[in-house]
């Protein structure tokens, strides 16, 4: 009986223990923070801005149609002198407690990232409820305030808009790049390699994309794009990388999935579209007479999207006379990203690393002056191999057929 | 003395487990950045070596442990001081993985849990096991085993599914020549985890088929080794060697990397199971032979008497040991591998044997 009764006792002593309640957080009282902005002030204080889930707003805004459903998202801002206060100073404005487990994105505005990012990421990747698993980007001409404060259609979250149409577009048309907390921290912190991170840009006023009505119209008023590439030296932003040659930073950096390579054919200007289904790159650094050499080659396999022009492609001597000319164009977009770099003596495809890689020891010789004085004047060959392999349903265009 | 009895089995899984221990969280080697897996391989077959010595001294004592016959050695008086040296040794290691199985979780699990109450039941179910016996404490491994591989080769698939590993960042291979390597061979990995198999002399009487008891502990070593090298060498691909040597525990950045199919992410329980299986391991046998050498240096009949005290004070210790966790890694990276583990796992060890074989001689 005695037993018993003690084994009772025990049982309920360990029902204190066992139930995990030490540091509970209800959900009802978390603020879902799912994307952080990060802005200087003018004397020089860090400004964090908070997107907030709006839960009640978000599940069935769809349904009820608009006009009476509130935002999905809240915003609060905060100044501080670091992160870790600035965020903790939040919690006078916010009635629920910070929680940073399921922030997606970080955007930066482009003045902060001028002065440099270098030491925004330390408390991101020191917190364990953080995850450095999210994306990165600057806000182009903006600040991230006013870019976070934008309302998005079909996403409601609009971190998640920015964050699936970064991934999407990198995936399919490859001028744009998702990047990490993580990946921007071992770029800051490698000799051989500078970080590059997409910009962001908003298309049309900030005064009308913060209003539920922006989401009501079909061509909203403020809309929210993926835009250049940030080149980043020494954790400032230097420069821009646009257009066909930010498509050529993603063939440098192998991480073009899939694109559409437009080429001119026999005085036709963009007459063909080739649809690049599979690519490869890679890079190999050496030491020739001193000088580092690096010799990019890239492997593309793809079909036909588009002919605008008479062409018989049932005929190999045609596809090999387009191959030809497909990895002209493939070269030219790197050759112009890779000029662009050197022009802003940035080396953001981590040819450093590549050299250091295979020649550690005069790696080591050369490291401190690499951006500066070796990277600008590098030598890079590119050799392209641009396969197609189908054509299509057609293999002749119906405007030529006859 | 305690009359069960352990199997090879049941040998293999407990020094597998031990092996894993806390090692497999910490950034074990990271100093020697992209050649991590070179480090912790030498120090397994360095470990591998030093296991022969420690066989070898069990051969000429089947029966007794190591606070044993070091007694039968070194004489009564020297005997009686050398074992409790290693009765301590042994309790200074459970107070050690017990701060770090504390220290783990409060960083990244529970932060606003004070450490002791972490630590306090951690030590109270390593001393309930230790309290029923070797067996019980076997039979959990066996069970734990399977659990381990089952998360870890789940783990290994989802890396590469995710796309994570990149070969590119294990080179340039011996960057800084052989000598960065055998640094951390010789300040860490060699004591940390292999040296301390020296803590299985106290459990070989207890294996009921003694003639299996080289081939079982030495695979049982390589394949922890091979293990350990493998997970240090994944954590770089993923990580990047800079990145490990930053970090606290490399092991839970590269599971928190994970995202695969936009739905198996957030994956840190898999780290926590991992982290908890290895602590209670670690911790169970190391406090099991501080346990069993007491009672064999004091003459207490019935061992488990001394769970408690011993378990107190362990407890207690681990507390006591650090002021702070950066400390608490130094002491244990820079200190007690030279002063304390290089002495107790080496030099006394050899010694013993050399007296042993000479002593055989005469």
């Amino acid at each position: 009986m005695k037993r018993k009764a003690f084994f009772l006792i025990v049982l309920f002593m360990s029902m204190t223990v066992l139930s995990g309640c030490w540091s509970r957080k209800e959900l009802t009282d978390l603020a879902f923070v799912i994307a952080v902005g990060l802005d200087k002030t003018k004397d020089g204080r860090y400004m964090a801005t908070f997107q907030v889930v709006n839960p009640g707003n978000v599940a069935g805004a769809t349904q009820r149609g608009g006009g009476s459903g509130g935002v999905p998202i809240t915003l609060y801002k905060a100044t501080g002198d670091n992160l870790v206060e600035a965020s903790r100073k939040g919690s006078q404005k916010i009635s629920r407690l910070i929680y940073y487990a399921h922030t997606n994105l970080i955007v930066i505005g482009e003045e902060m990232a001028k002065e440099g990012i270098g030491p925004l990421f330390d408390a991101m990747e020191r917190n364990p409820q953080f995850r450095t698993t999210a994306i990165v980007v600057i806000a182009r001409h903006r600040t991230a305030e006013e870019m976070l404060k934008i309302l998005t259609p079909i996403d409601k979250l609009p971190a998640n808009q920015m964050i699936k149409t970064l991934q999407f577009t990198e995936k399919t048309w490859g001028q744009n790049i998702s990047v990490h907390v993580g990946e921007v921290i071992n770029d800051l912190t490698s000799e051989g390699k500078e970080p590059v991170i997409s910009g962001f840009r908003l298309v049309g006023g900030v005064q009308e994309g913060e209003r539920q009505t922006n989401v009501q119209e079909s061509e909203p008023d403020a809309r929210l794009s993926a835009d250049d590439l940030a080149i980043l030296k020494d954790g400032k932003l230097v420069g821009w990388i646009s257009g066909k040659a930010a498509r050529g930073v993603l063939w440098g950096l192998d991480k073009i999935e899939q694109t559409v390579i437009t080429i001119d054919w026999k005085h036709k200007q963009e007459a063909i579209a080739y649809k690049v289904v599979r690519a490869k790159t890679s890079v190999s650094a050496d030491m020739k007479k001193g000088k580092p050499v690096v010799s990019v080659h890239i492997g593309a396999e793809g079909d036909i999207g588009e002919a605008l022009v008479p062409l018989d492609f049932s005929d190999p001597q045609e596809i090999f006379a387009l191959e030809k000319k497909i990895q002209k164009e493939i070269r030219q977009e790197i050759i112009k990203a890779i000029e662009r770099a050197q022009q802003e003596k940035s080396d953001i495809f981590g040819f450093g690393e590549a050299l250091h890689r295979s020649d550690p020891q005069e790696w080591k010789k050369i490291k401190a002056d690499w951006n500066d004085t070796y990277f600008p004047q590098l030598e890079v060959k590119v050799s392209v191999d641009a396969s197609i392999r189908r054509t299509g349903l057609r293999n002749k265009p119906y405007m030529f057929g006859r | 003395m305690e009359q069960t009895k352990i199997n090879a089995r049941q040998l293999f899984v407990l020094i597998v487990l031990f092996e894993h221990g806390s090692t497999m969280v910490i950034p074990l080697g990271g100093e020697a950045k992209q050649d991590v897996w070179l480090a912790i391989l030498i120090g397994m077959i360095i470990g591998l070596l030093l296991f022969l010595v420690y066989y070898r001294l069990y051969l000429y004592y089947p029966d007794l442990p190591l606070t044993g016959y070091i007694q039968d050695i070194t004489g009564p008086i020297f005997g009686k001081i050398f074992a409790l040296v290693y009765v301590l040794y042994f309790l200074y290691l459970v107070a050690r993985v017990l701060r770090d199985f504390g220290e783990l979780l409060l960083t990244f699990a529970y932060p606003e849990t004070p450490l002791f109450v972490l630590n306090a039941i951690m030590m109270l179910t390593v001393m309930y096991a230790v309290y029923k016996g070797i067996e019980v404490l076997a039979r959990t491994g066996e069970l734990f085993f399977t659990l381990l591989y089952v998360l870890a080769i789940s783990g290994m698939i989802l890396v590469v599914a995710a796309k994570l590993i990149d070969i590119h960042r294990l080179q340039p291979v011996l960057e800084e020549g052989w000598r960065r390597v055998f640094k951390v061979v010789f300040h860490q990995t060699l004591y940390i985890p292999f040296g301390e198999i020296i803590v299985f002399t106290m459990l070989f009487p207890y294996i009921n088929n003694p003639k299996k008891t080289k081939i079982v502990a030495l695979s049982a070593m390589t394949l922890s080794g091979i293990n350990l090298a493998i997970m240090m060498t994944v954590n770089v691909a993923v990580l990047g060697a800079d990145a490990v040597s930053r970090s606290t525990f490399p092991l839970l950045n590269t599971i928190r990397e994970i995202q695969v199919a936009n739905f198996l992410e957030r994956l840190d329980v898999f780290f926590m199971i991992a982290l908890i299986i290895g602590g209670f391991f670690k911790i169970g046998v190391f406090f099991y032979a501080a346990v069993i050498g007491a009672a064999h240096l004091f003459n207490v009949k019935e061992h488990h008497r001394l769970v408690y005290p011993l378990g107190l004070a362990s407890l207690l210790l681990s507390i006591a040991v650090a002021s702070n966790f950066p400390e608490h890694v130094k002491e244990g990276v820079n200190i007690a591998t030279v002063y304390i583990h290089m002495p107790l796992q080496i030099i006394l060890p050899v010694l013993l044997l050399a007296i042993a074989w000479i002593r055989q001689r005469m």
